[in-house]
Order: C-alpha cells, then structure tokens, then sequence
C-alpha cells in the first residue's frame, strides 16, 4: 500500500551570516571616504562698496582709532609706533578694555592697512592678533561680570548680546588706494 | 563516584544575529553625515594657520573662492578670471542672500589679489567673508 506521505519540507531560511561582512564593508568605505572638514576661518565683513567720487571721509578721534599697517617687507606700524606682530594682541587688549563701559559710538575701531605686496600669511597673522585681543577681553568680561565662561554662553541668550553689545568687534580694512603697480 | 564537568545548559554562542542592524545603523550615520565633495580644486594651495578662529556653522551658506600659488583664482569649479568674479558672485548672491563667501587663499599670496577680490566681492555685495585658516597648534 502506498502511504501518501506529505514531503517535508525543509525550513526556508535566507542565510544572513554574511550580512555582517557585507555592511561592514560598506561601513569601511564611508569611514575612509568621508572627509570630515570643518571650515574654520577668520571672519569679516566687509564695508559696502561706494564708488571712488561719492566717497565720504568720517572723522574718527584718534584715541578710537587704532590703525594696523603693514608693509611689504612685514614691518607692523600700530599708531605710528613700529611693534612685532605678536604684540599686537598685547598692545589692543587694555584699550580694548578701557572701552567695555562707552556708548556704542566711542568703541575702538581697528583698521587694518596692508600694501599690494604685503604676504598674506603677515596680514593673516595681524588680523589673529587682533581677533585674539577682542576674544581675551570678550571672554574676561564673561567671567568677571557674567560668571561664566564664554564659551559656555549661547549663541542666542541676552549674555550674549550683551558681551557683543558692549565689546564689538569693529575692524575695518582700510579703502585700497591707487598705487602704481 | 563518577565526577562530571559541569556545563551550562545554555547555547554556547555568540547571538549574531542582530550585528547587521547595528552595523547598518553605524554605515546609515556615515552615510547620512558624508558630505561628497562636489567641485575639484583646481589650484594648489597652502592655507596659513591661525589661533583665534571661529567655525561656519552652517555649510549651506558657504560658497569658496580659491586662490593657488600661482596666483591662479577659482570659483565654483572652474578658473576664473579677476573680472568675472563680481558677476558670479553677485548670481549666488541673488539665490542666497546671505551667502559667506570663505576666501581659500594660499599663504605665499600677495595681498594685491586679496584686495582686488575683496573689491569685486564688496561690488557685489557679498560682504560675510572668511579667511579659511588652519588652526595653529
């Protein structure tokens, strides 16, 4: 007699042991390929341009001017008084300082002056120079008058706004005049 | 007496069964995170380096200018020539109104071709700049 005996079937099962192995290996290939660069830089911003003729010249007092130049052979000349680069920082930070409590309008100005054959790393030094005085006296002020570091404070709170209102960074660069080249 | 090892009554073996979803989940955060880079740099250049520098937040503002060695000027992924560049900038500009614009200038420059960009970009009135630098150690 034949038995009709149902066929069993074996367990259907999709073999997933080299699952790993696969995703691994893309994981490798994103983690080599990726590129992760943070862009960091000194920033500015620029004046708006006004043509040449329609130019206006602002007086500004000369304790609120603190004037950067810099020649082509990288001679630093702040205020008429010729000083190394890493100076600068030195020099700014108590003027910088004496101005935390002054109206808005009697904030120091820096301009920075370069000639057509100055290096750009020299001016790149200069402009951390001064950015580095404003960051000292911007961080200094967080912990003697708010009691916090400044990193700590948020983009976005009233310290914040406070610390830009009272130490502004205003650095100015210096309207290109026309040289002989 | 007879002695026996004694033995867990537990599989010996280590679940693998849910390594390919944490692999999976680690290669979508790469995936995800990976900004391709979109242009070739044309130019060759050596950034200088700085302390007191700040970090772009927000990539999609950024559009880069390159400056080589050679004084050579690139914008978006092609050479340009010093005139253009006000033209260029001022399209990105009118699509994005607060672009930065992250000046990528080599450190054996002349600030002649600085200035002359920063003229073009200020006719332009892209005026959020920043000097891409490394940081000095």
């Amino acid at each position: 007699m034949i038995t009709l005996k149902k066929k069993k079937l074996p367990d259907a099962e999709i073999p997933t042991s080299s699952m790993a192995d696969i995703s691994f290996l893309l994981l490798l290939f994103f983690l080599v390929s990726t590129v992760i660069d943070v862009d960091t830089g000194i920033g500015l911003t620029l004046p708006e341009y006004t043509p040449p003729d329609q130019q206006e010249l602002v007086p500004i007092s000369k304790d609120r001017l603190a004037a950067v130049l810099i020649n082509e052979n990288g001679d630093v000349l702040l205020n008429n008084e010729i000083i190394a680069i890493p100076q600068i920082s030195k020099t700014l930070k108590p003027r910088i300082e004496s101005k935390i409590d002054l109206p808005a309008n009697k904030k120091l100005v820096v301009s920075v002056k370069t000639d057509r054959k100055t290096d750009y790393n020299l001016y790149i030094q200069a402009l951390d120079q001064i950015k580095d005085a404003y960051f000292q006296v911007r961080s200094e002020y967080a912990i003697n008058r708010l009691g916090k570091r400044f990193i700590d404070i948020d983009e976005r709170s009233d310290e914040m706004k406070e610390i830009r209102d009272k130490i502004p960074i205003t650095i100015s660069i210096a309207e290109p005049e026309a040289v002989k080249k | 007496m007879k002695f026996e090892k004694k033995r867990a009554s537990t599989k010996q073996s280590i679940p693998t069964a849910s390594l390919p979803d944490i692999v999976f989940m680690l290669l979508l955060f790469f995936m995800v995170t990976t900004t391709l880079r979109e242009v070739d740099v044309l130019v060759s250049f050596r950034l200088p380096e700085a302390k007191a520098i700040e970090k772009i937040e927000n990539r999609r503002l950024v559009s880069y200018i390159w400056v080589g060695q050679d004084g050579r000027i690139q914008v978006n992924d092609s050479l340009t020539k010093l005139e253009e560049i006000q033209k260029i900038m001022y399209a990105k500009r009118v699509a994005l109104p607060n672009v930065i614009v992250s000046l990528r200038i080599d450190k054996s420059s002349q600030m002649g071709v600085v200035t002359d960009i920063q003229q073009e970009l200020r006719k332009a009135s892209c005026l959020r700049i920043n000097y891409s630098t490394l940081l000095k150690i």
